[in-house]
């Protein structure tokens, strides 16, 4: 495993989600995360910046949203920025993963998945943007 | 994304293969959801070639097995690689849906003759 960081900014645009994960998978493989942890985190950057392409901006044109990856000290982190409203997506509620299949809802899963892959999820209010900042140990 | 349909008896094999995400994801929940409402009944989604599933995706799969559950149909899944079928289960789909690891299990589950475990 090798230390660094890379930042991607994407239009806001669900078409740019393919090309995140493909910029996120090349990161680490050039920087030897472990399959299990790139798979992980591929996945949580690909919920957050979804949720915010999808709900965080009234009008998405010439909006962006801004992704870091940092490697360092055994620990990935990935942050998510963006300038669209207030938006904290741990507010959710958690899906009841034991109701039956017909009482089962349909939203929330993305949220739950980040949760569930990540160690540590923050959200943050900083001027005009949100910022998610999740963490993953390496192993 | 490529999706691939075949028709073996009453059971309807689909494979979907590659990355199952947010924008593909759209195309099959209008080809799966278009299977039942054109009258399938038994479907089989063989995922041995799905490499990548995020939640727009996995919203397919509860779309379509709670479209059949009332009409008496159903959706068995199979062949999900390790990191696909960790997602699954995290999401707690493992207990609403029918995942078996083989193309032939599904076959045998949705013909009723499933040996018991």
């Amino acid at each position: 495993m090798h230390e660094g960081s890379i930042t991607i900014r994407l239009p806001a645009d669900p078409k740019e989600i393919e090309r995140l994960n493909r910029i996120v998978r090349q990161f680490g493989d050039l920087h030897e995360v472990p399959g299990r942890t790139l798979y992980a985190v591929n996945l949580a950057l690909d919920e957050l910046v979804t949720n915010v392409i999808l709900h965080g901006y009234e009008d998405r044109t010439d909006q962006e949203v801004k992704a870091h990856l940092t490697v360092q000290e055994g620990v990935i982190t990935a942050e998510v920025e963006d300038g669209g409203r207030a938006f904290n997506p741990l507010d959710a509620p958690t899906p009841d993963l034991n109701a039956a299949l017909d009482e089962r809802e349909l939203g929330g899963l993305g949220i739950h998945l980040v949760r569930s892959l990540m160690d540590r999820v923050e959200y943050r209010r900083e001027g005009e943007k949100n910022v998610l900042t999740v963490r993953k140990r390496i192993r | 994304m490529q999706i691939k349909e075949d028709k073996q008896g009453e059971i309807l094999i689909v494979t979907v293969s590659e990355h199952l995400d947010t924008s593909t994801s759209s195309i099959f929940e209008s080809r799966l959801l278009g299977m039942v409402d054109r009258g399938e009944r038994k479907i089989v989604v063989d995922c041995g070639t799905l490499e990548y599933v995020n939640s727009a995706g996995l919203k397919v799969f509860l779309l379509a097995a709670k479209r059949l559950e009332p009409l008496g149909g159903k959706l068995v899944l199979c062949a999900l690689a390790p990191s696909v079928l960790m997602i699954f289960e995290m999401i707690g789909f493992t207990r609403i849906m029918k995942i078996v690891s083989t193309l032939d299990e599904a076959i045998r589950v949705l013909k009723g003759d499933a040996s018991p475990a």
